[in-house]
């Protein structure tokens, strides 16, 4: 037996959840499909594989403004931004939540990012568990599943006529209302067999491989278009600016990308990251070999979505898989 | 006093601006509240990030010490965008100041040990605590060294300090440049060769470097050369830098962040990191 909503009982419960908090889900967006704030449930897209750029978006905003600097008669006053309003994400997929759970890990570390707490703390994840698996993913082998209840606070599961709904922790409980939900005599779907990737000690490999001339070769062909740390959802570089332009002077933080040529030049034009081929070891190698020393867990959640964008086909399946059997020359 | 949002500045006020090269100035900050002032603790290598409101902020060695009790001082070099606004700032203007962030030289672990500092340009800025801190508690550590090299007279910082150093007891000052002038009747030198000229001894001493990459190279093929085992070699990294916090992840070295398991590392560490600089 399980817990089941009907499709139409969502519907009802989506339109309610609008009215009192914002409602972030996905929507069809000329040829993207992204995660929106939803004015009206018949913009809601319910079958999809996945969203073209992760929920990221929702936690670390693409760029946000940290605080407002005021001065007046000679004073100055710091007013650091606040997240008002509650978020519930409808329809986040398993895998993009454990991604936001690794994004925890240097958000959250004392001292803690003020405003991604902020965001982490006001916003409810209702996750939709996948029922068919999308070409490029591998949450499985990347310690997530497509039925993975694990960082969600609500998982729904696709039945005839509605859903099942596992409600998972207090924060669901407090927004899913107990007469919305009925017993049914329903099982899941068996979970979709994703394509696997030998991360087996993946880290240990990266390491052994770090001199290896694979990574020029492989970097190439990389146009440095940071399309892949944009989609990520587990990308979380960050730049800081001023801004002046508007009535006040504001402190704005905004993605970066390490494979942006500037990345890591300092003031002088040393840049200790200049070739092509240590910057893309870096985005491999921060989430397969440093996340993992640093946070025990790896920091790619095997969405797939790099996979998709690159233009030139730089695929993290292929570089786990070589780099797994790259003869090392120290062991030859 | 932890700060609750880490990257909110502390509203401080600079007390004092005064030239030590053509294009280094001395800032000498007061944080606004005397709360935060108090509990505001420090040690020799940790940096700060000074803001100029609507520009940005930039990281900054601390070259003052917290026993004094008067404020937090950093030398900054003008070189671009952030470090030119603050140049233009006059005494009573209203800065930001975050941190402080980073490990610090382990001063207790130097105690009794024969000290070397050697920096160049800017790069003298960060290890003038250390100085500060064995002059203060003499009696506490063997002999004392200065290397002070700069491109030119005029770019050697802390001048106003050198009689003083100089005169201090088991205290050796070598100032040294690349180019002399007229007036100049001192070491005409770079900083590898005139470590190697003084013949500094391995023997309990310990070698603190901090300035260019170049320089920094060259000074450690010189230690090494006079048998200075890498665990006696103190330096510090830079890197681009925009949390203090490892969160940014703009400052990492391999699997270390700059900002949080530095700035401060003994070539002993450095050759263990994955990735080489
Ligand atoms: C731990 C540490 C301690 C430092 N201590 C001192 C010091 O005591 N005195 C001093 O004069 N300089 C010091 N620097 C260097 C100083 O931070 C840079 O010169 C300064 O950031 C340049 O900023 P800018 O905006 O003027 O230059 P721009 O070239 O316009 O820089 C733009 C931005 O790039 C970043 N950036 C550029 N260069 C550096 C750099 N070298 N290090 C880190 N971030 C950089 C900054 O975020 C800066 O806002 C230190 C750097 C670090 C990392
Ligand atoms: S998406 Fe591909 S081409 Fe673009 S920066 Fe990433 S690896 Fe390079
Ligand atoms: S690295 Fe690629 S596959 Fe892994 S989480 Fe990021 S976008 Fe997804
Ligand atoms: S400065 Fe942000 S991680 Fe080091």
């Amino acid at each position: 037996m399980s817990e089941f909503i009907s499709k139409k009982d969502l519907l009802t419960w989506l339109g309610q959840l609008m009215e009192e908090r914002n409602l972030v889900a996905p929507t069809r967006v000329d040829d993207l499909l992204l995660f929106s704030k939803i004015d009206q449930v018949e913009d809601i897209v319910f079958d999809f594989d996945n969203t073209t750029l992760s929920p990221k978006e929702w936690f670390y905003p693409s760029s946000e403004t940290l605080f407002y600097v005021e001065q007046k008669d000679g004073q100055t006053e710091l007013i650091p931004a606040v997240i008002e309003k509650e978020t519930a994400i409808f329809g986040i997929r398993p895998c993009d939540a454990q991604g936001m759970a690794m994004n925890d890990f240097p958000f959250l570390e004392e001292p803690a990012d003020d405003l991604y707490r902020q965001h982490r703390d006001k916003t409810a994840l209702i996750g939709l568990a996948c029922i068919t698996a999308c070409p490029e993913c591998f949450c499985s082998s990347m310690g997530s599943g497509p039925h993975d209840p694990a960082n969600v606070d609500i998982l729904l599961t696709e039945v005839a006529d509605g859903y099942i709904a596992q409600v998972l922790t207090d924060k669901g409980k407090a927004l899913l209302p107990d007469n919305l939900l009925t017993t049914a005599d329903v099982s899941s779907p068996p979970a979709p067999v994703l394509s696997e990737v030998p991360s087996d000690g993946i880290a240990e490999k990266m390491r052994q491989a770090f001199d290896e001339p694979f990574w020029d070769r492989l970097a190439d062909r990389c146009i440095h278009c940071n399309i892949c740390s944009y989609v990520c959802p587990t990308c979380y570089c960050f730049d800081v600016r001023d801004y002046t332009d508007k009535e006040r002077i504001e402190r704005v933080r905004s993605w970066e990308s390490c494979q942006s040529p500037g990345f890591t030049r300092i003031a002088g034009g040393h840049d200790p990251r200049s070739t092509k081929g240590s910057r893309l070891r870096q985005r491999f190698s921060h989430k397969l070999l440093y996340f993992p020393r640093q946070f025990g867990a790896l920091g790619c959640i095997g969405c797939g979505r790099c996979v998709r964008a690159c233009p030139v086909n730089i695929d993290i399946r292929e570089i786990i898989q070589d780099v797994q059997q790259l003869e090392v020359k120290s062991e030859a | 006093m932890k700060p609750e949002n880490p990257l909110l500045p502390y509203l401080s006020t600079l007390q004092e601006l005064i030239d030590l090269t053509p294009d280094v100035k001395l800032f000498r900050l007061e944080l606004n509240d005397p709360d935060i002032r108090e509990g505001f603790d420090y040690k020799p290598g940790q940096f700060v990030f000074v803001s100029a409101f609507g520009v940005g902020e930039s990281p900054f060695g601390i070259t003052s010490v917290a026993h004094h009790k008067a404020g937090v001082d950093v030398a900054i070099r003008r070189v671009g965008t952030v470090t030119n606004a603050l140049h233009q700032l006059e005494p009573g203007a209203t800065v930001g100041v975050r941190g402080p962030f980073g490990n610090y030289f382990p001063l207790d672990e130097y105690k009794g040990k024969n000290i070397f500092i050697i920096g160049g340009g800017i790069g003298f800025a960060p290890l003038r605590p250390i100085i500060t801190t064995v002059l203060d508690y003499r009696e506490d550590y063997g002999d004392l060294v200065i290397i002070n090299g700069a491109r030119s007279p005029q770019d050697l910082v802390f001048a106003p300090e050198f009689d003083t150093w100089a005169a201090s007891p088991k205290t050796k000052l070598e100032l040294t440049v690349d180019a002399g002038n007229e007036n100049w009747t001192g070491r005409v030198a770079l900083i590898p060769s005139v470590v190697s000229e003084l013949k500094l001894s391995p023997q309990n001493a310990i070698a603190i470097t901090c300035g260019p990459p170049i320089m920094i190279h060259f000074t450690l093929i010189e230690l090494r050369k006079l048998g200075f085992a890498d665990n006696q070699i103190i330096t510090t990294l830079e890197g681009k830098m925009k949390c203090g916090l490892g969160k940014c992840a703009r400052c990492n070295v391999g699997d270390k962040y700059v900002c949080k398991d530095g700035p401060v590392f003994s070539m002993e560490q450095i050759s263990q990191l994955i990735e080489q600089f």
